[in-house]
């Protein structure tokens, strides 16, 4: 019986035409994308939709192989088939998107976590202000000027050691409320998201599809000019980091 | 052991490294230990020179296990702790061990015979 219904396994119409609906779902989502300018919030749920359309395909086809294993109902029924391809695509594009991938990023990122001192003390004042939740504070053990912040169940600051050694203390206080109001934006969602698309989507490649974070970039930064009342830390720290770059990389 | 591709035999030079390496080690050999601004702050009375390009070129020398570094936690964060890994006169000889070795390695049996009489007991009185 198994062996029937896997042997069975073949090209379906309707099967066929499902993801081609899907993957034209996909590609339409990224045009949305690349033609209209949208909120944060917006973009963060197309991309995550993209990147489930995506998916889509493969969950149904494994799917598919399991039904026709067990000769289920599911592998003739195209609407039961369906029932359990969507809702398990919600559940691995979640679980990735969310948990998984974030879970290892955090992981092979942190070092040391920072629990004291001025820089702790910065964070948790400035968190306060910006009305936030105190993310934690990680210190990342490289020599390159590096601050990144992650926004998840838990929201997380990034910096490396090389960053402090060569910005000053208002410098580096510019930074850190750059990343808290990546923070409170959504927009280091949005950057993650945007890193997913590049790995994960060759249809974002196809269509030339390539998010800058320029804007981001410039609200952030406009967030710690205002709390600093000043534009010349942040941009000073800026002009650093581009400097060790040029540097570094000749 | 030291990487040696070319030797820059100038009077300030310290052989294999550039002229702001140099410098960095000759400040380290001086303090012992280091954080690239009191490092920046000692070479910037000798010489114009950048925050960054003294933190990139600490990085450079690390990386050929030329100078050592430790995570420190000060108030403001933590900071590298450069050191050097050998006194000045350990890396001047590891240099020219090194160099040696390349030139028996180049020019075999010919360069043998140039250092057996180059310094012999004979010539070496000479």
């Amino acid at each position: 019986m198994i062996t029937e219904c896997v042997a069975g396994l073949g090209v379906e119409y309707a099967k066929l035409l499902l993801v081609i609906l899907s993957l034209s779902i996909s590609a339409s989502l990224i045009l949305l994308l690349k033609m209209f300018s949208m909120s944060t919030k917006a973009k963060i749920v197309v991309i995550y939709s993209h990147l489930s359309t995506l998916l889509f395909p493969l969950v149904l086809l494994t799917t598919n192989i399991g039904c026709a294993s067990v000769c289920a109902a599911c592998y003739t029924d195209v609407s039961q088939l369906m029932g359990l391809a969507i809702p398990t695509t919600f559940l691995v594009s979640t679980l990735a998107g969310f948990v998984a991938i974030p879970a290892v990023f955090v992981y092979s990122n942190r070092k040391r976590e920072i629990k004291s001192g001025k820089i702790f003390q910065f964070v948790k004042n400035s968190s306060t202000g910006l009305k936030i939740k105190q993310p934690k504070i990680y210190t990342i053990n490289t020599s390159k000027p590096v601050a990144f912040s992650f926004r998840n169940f838990k929201s997380a600051v990034f910096l490396s050691v090389g960053m402090f050694d060569i910005l000053k203390w208002k410098e580096v206080q510019a930074v850190v409320l750059h990343e808290l109001a990546h923070i409170k934006q959504k927009s280091s969602a949005l950057k993650l998201s945007t890193f997913f698309l590049r790995i994960f989507s060759p249809i974002s490649i196809l269509l030339r599809f390539h998010h800058t974070n320029t804007e981001e970039e410039r609200k952030a930064d406009a967030v710690a000019a205002k709390i600093q009342k000043t534009d010349r830390y942040i941009k000073s720290a800026r002009n650093k980091i581009a400097e060790y770059e040029k540097e570094f990389y000749g | 052991m030291v990487d040696v591709r070319k030797i820059d035999l100038r009077k300030d030079s310290i052989g294999v490294v550039s002229p702001l390496q140099a410098d960095i080690l000759k400040g380290l050999w001086k303090q012992e230990k280091s954080t690239v601004r009191e490092l920046y702050n000692t070479i910037k009375n000798k010489k114009k020179v950048a925050l960054t390009s003294i933190a990139v070129d600490l990085d450079r020398l690390h990386k050929k296990g030329m100078v050592e570094r430790v995570t420190e936690n000060g108030l403001g964060g933590p900071h590298y702790i450069y050191s050097v890994s050998k006194s000045k006169s350990e890396f001047e000889k590891s240099v020219l061990d090194t160099t040696v070795n390349k030139l028996i390695e180049k020019f075999g049996s010919v360069a043998v015979d140039y250092f057996n009489d180059r310094f012999s007991s004979k010539n070496r009185k000479r």
